[in-house]
């Protein structure tokens, strides 16, 4: 009788999983399959080629940029104990929970105000320019970043950097060859998954730079833009681009963290 | 004998434990055993004097120097932990290497030092591999070879042969002895095993409930204590006597 339950249950279970695999494979296929004739074309197309650059440099330029400030955020948050510690970490959580849209209304209202003015008029111009986009991605990336980051760095036994300190090396190198060392594949993984986010970011950017063709027209905004007019063939061979850097970075994410897993396991 | 170690009143609180007025001398090229039940401080005490803690009261000085406000890296101490704590991302080549790297010597003075510290430890068939891959005994010898290569002023081991069997512990016992003879700097080692503090000390330590509760040599470890938790723990028959 039991077997027979257990039966029943992992049936049910492989059914639903074979429906949700399949409708997702239908999304996806739709738009694959829709945009596949028009993709040759679209690459061709100053419009794509334009958003394709815009896309990758400002991922990447606020990959770097949310690297550089999570590293120590999260170094900071794993090893030390300090007054505040609990409201600090909300504070970085609650824009992981946050619409994009929210996010990007944020960064509106702040760089609109006086400081913003003051800004554009020392020559950084935020509101409706490229350098927004970067200031988007940041805002929706680094809180996810430091999350990943702190995760890692607290599964380094702060015994190994002591040990470290006993052969001689000060805070700097225990961070560098030891924290840092252990933890580069899992730093990497996280830079590479806020670089797959920011490649697909709309709706903060939407927001703070709006989406003016062949000026901040990244590839969800050819997307957007596309559809909107009417464009679907394009707008599907855009989509269809941006599912497949996203599923290069899956494959390049997974066999990093199989990698990683076996360095642990040993 | 120069004392190298001196501690006088020293005292460390956590949240759930004490160090409390810890007084202990050791002296040059001797080997003391701390003894006492887990959970006495016995680890605690150790990683006092190498730099773990810097907000302990009373003093401790390592050849002639107040350590109490300097880090690790300046005190010049060998470490190792009971489950050996090798860097598991570098090679034992690496490990052993580390000290000296970050001492900033040359490339073939380390691998001149490594290999010589290898063979000495009979562990030049495994520097290249990682510690994820190798047996206790071996994991033991890398870590002692990686404490010992930078010349340390006192050597440090956490019940550095709780984790091995018997006939390992053996001729791992018979390596601790030569290394006592070749670089003659004080060991200061904990265990919970007496016959393990009896065969390898000069002196035995101890510690209960956060204080050192009396030294003794090996001879005289059991003769009765005042403290009945003590004699239960050394197993001594007070009625005896």
């Amino acid at each position: 009788m039991m077997k027979g339950r257990f039966k029943l249950f992992e049936c049910f279970s492989m059914f639903i999983l074979a429906v949700v695999a399949i409708f997702i494979s239908i999304c996806l296929g739709a738009v694959i399959i829709g945009g596949f004739s028009s993709l040759r074309e679209s690459l061709f197309s100053d419009e794509i080629q334009f958003a394709i650059k815009l896309s990758l440099t400002t991922a990447t330029i606020s990959t770097l940029i949310c690297l550089f400030l999570a590293i120590p955020c999260a170094y900071t948050l794993s090893r030390k104990d300090f007054p505040a510690k609990r409201w600090v970490t909300a504070v970085l959580t609650v824009p992981l929970s946050l619409p994009y849209l929210v996010l990007g209304l944020c960064l509106l209202i702040v760089f609109s105000s006086q400081m913003g003015q003051m800004l554009r008029d020392a020559g950084f111009r935020v509101v409706f320019d490229t350098t927004g986009i970067v200031i988007a991605h940041i805002l929706v990336n680094l809180p996810f970043v430091i999350k990943l980051i702190t995760e890692a760095f607290s599964e380094v036994d702060p015994r190994l950097e002591f040990i470290a300190g006993t052969l001689g090396a000060d805070e700097w190198k225990r961070f560098l060859t030891i924290t840092l060392g252990m933890t580069k594949r899992a730093i990497l993984s996280a830079g590479i998954l806020a670089w797959s986010r920011a490649l697909g970011e709309f709706g903060a950017t939407l927001m703070l730079v709006g989406v003016t063709r062949m000026v901040t027209e990244t590839l969800p905004a050819a997307i957007y833009l596309n559809i909107s007019t009417g464009d679907n063939d394009m707008a599907m061979a855009a989509a269809t681009i941006l599912i497949v850097i996203s599923l290069l970075t899956l494959i390049i994410t997974e066999s990093m963290d199989k990698k990683r897993s076996r360095t642990v396991r040993s | 004998m120069d004392r190298i170690i001196e501690i006088r009143r020293y005292s460390l609180a956590r949240e759930n434990f004490a160090l409390r007025d810890i007084d202990l001398d050791i002296y040059d090229n001797e080997c003391f055993a701390i003894l006492g039940r887990t959970g006495s401080g016995k680890t605690m005490l150790l990683e006092s004097i190498a730099g773990y803690y810097s907000d302990g009261s009373g003093s401790i000085t390592i050849s002639g120097k107040d350590v109490r406000t300097l880090p690790a890296e300046k005190r010049r101490i060998g470490f190792v932990y009971q489950d050996h704590g090798l860097f598991p991302h570098m090679t034992v080549f690496k490990n052993i290497a580390y000290g000296l790297s970050m001492r900033k010597k040359g490339k073939n003075e380390i691998r001149e030092r490594v290999h010589d510290m290898a063979a000495a430890f009979s562990i030049s068939n495994i520097l290249d591999q990682y510690p994820g891959t190798l047996s206790g005994g071996e994991k033991q010898r890398t870590a002692m070879a990686r404490a010992l290569i930078t010349k340390p002023d006192v050597l440090l081991l956490d019940e550095p042969f709780s984790a091995l069997d018997p006939a390992t512990k053996d001729s791992i016992y018979g390596q601790f002895r030569r290394i006592r003879e070749q670089y003659r700097c004080p060991i200061l080692f904990v265990t919970h095993d007496f016959n393990e503090a009896q065969l390898l000390a000069d002196r035995i330590g101890i510690m209960s409930d956060g204080r050192l509760c009396g030294i003794r040599t090996p001879k005289m470890l059991f003769q009765p204590f005042e403290d009945d938790e003590l004699n239960r723990f050394l197993r001594i028959d007070r009625a005896a006597e």
